[in-house]
């Protein structure tokens, strides 16, 4: 079976890409939709990816039903947005998560390729690939001039939506995140906190994504943003090596507290996990820390999350510690 | 100078923000920088550089910022969304409702509205003229005449998951079905 979740470089920094096409259905409306509608929308892209057998057993279609306790998990998973869950529709996924195409948000399709590093050019492939075999089979709202068709004039054209998850303690310490979203938008793209719009960065986790989608083809959008983010990365990493040699011992301490606090809590709520985290990462890729790969810590950074755990405070409080004793169980102090 | 923030600690960054066109100017101390930064004051002590260091990307690509403009959609006033106005007469969308959702109900808005939409749409993305893919040809229509070598050709090429091949075959057998009805 084929890996549809892409693996890019810059673990210790690039947390995750995420590409996103927006498309619309030939012959439906883009509002005002009934339940049947939806699922028969949902069935048609379902009977394309059929079509190819090579990929076909990779995916499984979920009714989201709507404000319901899995649509919030899967929310904070990434997979579907915070507007799905609520509404309600389909979710049509690869059973390892790469892929999620939602039915029922805005647009009637919105096709999502994750990965995690940087991997914008690997992610824009797979979804070109999928968004192709759909279209061979589901005709598309499409115009010579606006390009494909969406609700909203803000994601016309190409219907893409490019974004990296960057970790930037340092850039955000030294005060440099105005700089790198003030570069981000006088080149179209943003730059915001990395859970929701306008919420505060946790942990000094930044997403930046494209604005512009139209008039500019999939490959530019894509280069620009390998190109930004690679930039700001290395300005993270020269931050991260000026901290190393004017305050190592400050920096050790909090890197080997968080792990410390990682390998023995028993309680701990979220932002500080986040924030403990956070630290040993910045410990992994400056080699202070060892055993445990930073893509698996950004992995339990979003398996942490309260909706996707569950239950009462208390309990969640519980599974969060046990959960990251077990992923900090193989971490090692590099000295 | 005291920071004008939380007027305890000495302000030792200057902070500019632009929220759809309005500026606010402060001094802050390090921790209230942070804050209003969505930053970590954690490390904030690490760093004695001015707040704005320098900027190490000036690559002006799309020209403005677009933030300004992504809110309040096409202009819309308080009188103008009540007015009626048009009609959509595919999906019923009218004047007023798309002025204030911001949002086509329908391919056929962007036709109906494209008086409102298309300043809007070249503002939002500084150009209106499509760049990079396009769609295959619809495959809803009768396939009376199949090209049958073509056909096969197609079928493996979605077998091998080479779906840029499979849309240019799709096109030719769309376009020799074209003449052979001519």
């Amino acid at each position: 079976m084929r890996d549809f979740k892409k693996q890019g470089g810059f673990t210790g920094i690039a947390a995750s890409t995420r590409v996103r096409l927006a498309r619309n259905i030939k012959g439906y409306p883009y509002r005002g939709l009934t339940a049947d509608q939806y699922k028969q929308i949902a069935g048609k892209i379902w009977d394309a990816l059929q079509t190819a057998p090579a990929i076909a057993p990779s995916f499984t279609m979920t009714e989201i039903r709507p404000k319901s306790a899995e649509g919030a998990a899967l929310v904070e998973k990434h997979l579907i947005s915070p507007e799905l869950a609520q509404s309600g529709g389909w979710l049509i996924a690869s059973t390892d998560g790469g892929v999620a195409i939602m039915v029922g948000e805005e647009d009637h399709m919105r096709l999502q390729v994750m990965g995690s590093g940087l991997c914008p050019k690997e992610c824009m492939e797979e979804a070109r690939r999928l968004a192709a075999l759909i279209e061979s089979q589901v005709p598309m709202d499409f115009d010579e001039n606006l390009g494909y068709l969406t609700a909203c004039p803000s994601n016309l054209g190409t219907g893409l939506r490019a974004s990296v998850m960057l970790h930037l303690p340092m850039m955000s310490a030294a005060g440099r995140i105005q700089g790198v979203i003030s570069a981000a938008g006088r080149q179209g793209f943003t730059v915001r906190g990395a859970y929701g719009e306008g919420s505060q960065a946790v942990g000094g986790f930044f997403q930046i994504s494209n604005q512009v989608t139209l008039g500019v083809s999939e490959d530019t959008i894509i280069g620009k943003l390998v190109a930004l983010t690679t930039e700001v990365i290395e300005n993270e990493k020269k931050l991260r090596e000026q901290v190393r040699s004017q305050n190592e011992l400050q920096l050790t301490d909090r890197i080997y507290r968080a792990a410390g606090t990682l390998k023995t809590a028993r309680l701990i709520e979220t932002n500080e996990a986040i924030d403990c985290l956070s630290n040993v990462l910045i410990g992994l890729s400056m080699g202070y820390l060892s055993g445990v790969s930073p893509t698996a810590v950004c992995e339990v950074e979003q398996a942490i999350r309260p909706a996707v755990l569950g239950g009462q405070p208390q309990e969640r409080d519980k599974k969060r510690a046990d959960m990251l004793r077990e992923m900090a169980k193989q971490l090692q102090i590099s000295e | 100078m005291l920071c004008q923030n939380c007027n305890k600690n000495e302000a030792t960054t200057y902070y500019k923000e632009n929220i759809n066109g309005q500026t606010r100017e402060l001094h802050l101390c390090p921790e209230c920088a942070a804050k209003l930064t969505g930053g970590t004051p954690n490390f904030s002590s690490f760093f004695n550089e001015p707040f704005f260091g320098q900027s190490f990307l000036n690559d002006p690509f799309f020209g403005q910022p677009f933030g300004s403009m992504l809110s309040n959609p096409f202009g819309v006033n308080a009188t103008q969304a009540i007015g009626g106005g048009r009609r959509c007469p595919t999906c019923g969308m009218t004047e007023s409702e798309l002025r204030r959702t911001g949002r086509a109900g329908c391919a056929d808005c962007y036709k109906n509205f494209s008086d409102i939409l298309l300043p809007y749409i070249k503002k939002l993305h500084g150009a209106a003229a499509h760049v990079g893919t396009t769609p295959a040809p619809a495959a809803d229509q009768p396939k009376a005449d199949p090209v049958e070598g073509l056909r096969a050709k197609l079928s493996q090429a979605v077998q091998a998951e080479n779906y840029e091949e499979a849309a240019r075959l799709r096109d030719e057998i769309r376009r020799l079905e074209g003449e052979n009805h001519a």
